[in-house]
């Protein structure tokens, strides 16, 4: 008898009753199993996760609250014949965040964070994000995958389980105790830091460190004022989680007004040269 | 089962016993004679005398699902009772040789002889392995009964072929093994894995004490931990 | 703010503070009441000229290249007039100015508010 075979004979879904195909296995994880498969009437490809224990649907309620353009979609849900619930999502095809050689991945973290502030904007936390639950599509957008442990956080879940990817979940998550939003906003500080190649700029660094602080009261308050702060910062402007010396607010000023000054130094080298070589 | 081994009805407590013992004999056995270094008549008295005291004492009372996995709590006891046996060297006391149990001891040897000894695997996690072989090993052996008391032995030899033998064969090679319709071996399959499937959730049940204790061991099972 | 108005202000301030410069030539403060006027002027229609092209092209490289390429027409048509002596002031007048060009160009793309449609 082998355990291996077996065990896989107990996972493969039987998707028979239902109007999707199983195509190949994508992934599992904790909750679940995700597979693409082909709906059957619409002739489209889709993910479809299966649980693997008689679980509520609850991902699938989850995702059905949050229409937004960075939260994946579910289309349906349904059981398989065993009694497992299932769920079919929106195939993506692209990259995970992990896999993504980003040119600009600080503009990727802000449609992340967008996503995530809507999510908690409808009282949902997701409490598993990490680069490996967030997918780059081929028009560059970002969709957050894996809401399989999501909570609505009016409603948290028994303290004593610690459910999340070390790493990137929140101290107070690891203890097994509620969170809240700012749990998101830990992680999507661990994420942040992960995203940008070392050396990591100061005023950055200080905007990682402040989302990832060990106190969910030292963090941001919310997730709109972490990419507040980032926006800021791509703009050039002073971020509100680094105070900044009088050097180093001349050195941001003169590289946000790079152009200009370059500028009004060749018309002044200009006039210079004309006064004490082109008149004499 | 676990609340049931505590039970004040002889029957009740027999029936959880039985259960116990066929889901845990043979990873005792093989712990035994492994982590121990057991020779194989000495851990066969043991995983006698092991069970013995079980059904002897309140053996069960220490358990707390809270704490850890029943499977666990009685590896535990299990080094703890070797131990001791080893410490006092209490074979003979024992009355060695005595048989509480009918065990087929020569099928867990034969097993035993197959095990790559330098796999990696550490006796501790082995012993996990080998319960969910026996847990896997009883809900095949249910399988094969609910299928003969409604009559579908055909579904069950299909299922054996495919899912219990090493070779690897498609539906196709089925299909002409069996001289059933193509359609017939999918439909065959898929109710057999359903069923077999409801059946070791249900011996897990059996073996487990609090929903969350059902869930964490089923997903051990299923190989899908967190 | 409007580009094209945003054009004028920062031409006329560049194009002011370019023909005081000429105070610093003996021989041209006489007239400097004159060139600070015309440099205003050529200051705001460059300006102008680089708002009206910026509400088109959103593009802080073009939008450089283009204030450049009218700062220097315009430079050139004051050049071409000569001084009382007869005298024709291209480098001091054409150079300067179409580095204002450009840096109107810039502030037009730059920091130059969109339109309502």
């Amino acid at each position: 008898m082998n355990v291996e075979r077996l065990r896989e004979a107990l996972r493969a879904p039987d998707f028979s009753g239902t109007k999707y195909r199983l195509i190949e296995p994508l992934g599992s994880g904790g909750m679940g199993a995700v597979y693409l498969g082909e709906d059957t009437e619409l002739g489209r490809r889709v993910a479809i996760k299966v649980m693997h224990l008689d679980d509520p649907a609850q991902e699938a309620r989850v995702l059905a609250s949050l229409e937004h353009p960075g939260i994946v979609p579910v289309h349906d849900s349904g059981r398989l014949p065993d009694g497992r619930v299932f769920y079919a999502m929106k195939y993506v095809e692209g990259r995970r965040l992990v896999e993504h050689r980003d040119p600009a991945p600080l503009r990727t973290f802000l449609k992340v964070c967008e996503a995530v502030a809507f999510a908690h904007s409808r009282g949902v936390v997701h409490r598993d994000l990490k680069p490996e639950n967030i997918m780059i599509g081929s028009f560059g957008e970002a969709l957050i995958m894996d809401w399989g442990i999501a909570r609505w956080h009016e409603h948290p879940e028994e303290p004593g389980v610690a459910l999340g990817t070390p790493g990137y979940m929140a101290p107070e998550q690891a203890r097994g105790e509620p969170v809240d939003p700012r749990a998101d906003i830990y992680a999507l500080g661990a994420i942040l830091r992960l995203l940008l190649p070392p050396p990591i700029p100061r005023r950055l660094e200080a905007i990682c460190r402040r989302a990832t602080a060990e106190a969910p009261e030292d963090r941001y308050p919310a997730v709109t004022q972490l990419a507040a702060d980032v926006a800021r910062y791509l703009d050039g402007q002073p971020v509100s989680a680094y105070r900044e010396n009088l050097w180093e607010r001349a050195g941001r000023l003169a590289a946000r007004h790079r152009v200009a000054l370059l500028l009004v130094l060749a018309y002044l080298l200009m006039r210079t040269v004309l006064f004490f070589f082109v008149r004499r | 089962m676990i609340v049931a081994t505590r039970s004040a009805d002889p029957v009740e407590r027999r029936q959880a016993f039985e259960i116990l013992v066929s889901a845990y004999w043979k990873p005792v056995y093989k712990h035994l004679r492994m982590k121990w270094n057991q020779t194989d008549e000495d851990a066969q008295d043991l995983t006698q005398a092991f069970f013995g005291r079980t059904m002897e004492n309140a053996f069960f009372q220490g358990y707390d699902p809270a704490k850890s996995s029943f499977r666990t709590y009685l590896r535990l006891c299990l080094d703890g009772f070797a131990s001791n046996e080893r410490k006092a060297a209490r074979r003979l006391k024992r009355g060695g040789g005595a048989q509480i149990l009918s065990l087929d001891f020569e099928s867990a040897e034969g097993e035993l002889r197959q095990i790559e000894i330098a796999d990696g695997v550490s006796v501790e996690e082995r012993f996990h392995q080998e319960w969910v072989r026996s847990v896997f090993a009883l809900a095949v052996e249910r399988l094969r009964a609910f299928c003969d008391e409604r009559g579908k032995t055909s579904h069950y030899r299909l299922f054996a072929r495919y899912d219990l033998e090493e070779e690897r064969v498609t539906y196709a090679q089925l299909a002409q093994e069996f001289t059933l319709p193509a359609t017939d071996v999918t439909n065959y399959l898929a109710w057999a894995r359903r069923e077999f499937r409801r059946i070791v959730l249900e011996v897990l049940r059996e073996l487990t004490a609090t929903e969350r204790e059902f869930r964490e061991e089923a997903r051990y099972v299923l190989g899908v931990q967190k | 703010m409007n580009k094209p108005i945003l054009g004028i202000g920062t031409g006329a301030v560049l194009g002011a503070f370019d023909g005081l410069t000429a105070l610093f030539t003996p021989e041209a403060a006489p007239q400097i009441v004159g060139i600070v006027i015309g440099s205003t002027l050529k200051g705001a229609i460059a300006g102008v000229a680089a708002g009206v092209f910026a509400r088109k092209v959103q593009s802080v490289p073009k939008g450089i290249l283009f204030g450049l390429a009218v700062g220097l027409l315009l430079a050139y048509l004051v050049a071409a007039f000569p001084d009382p002596n007869g005298k024709h002031y291209y480098f001091e007048i054409m150079l300067p100015g179409s580095i204002v060009g450009a840096l109107v160009g810039f502030a037009t793309q730059r920091y130059g508010g969109s339109v309502a449609a």
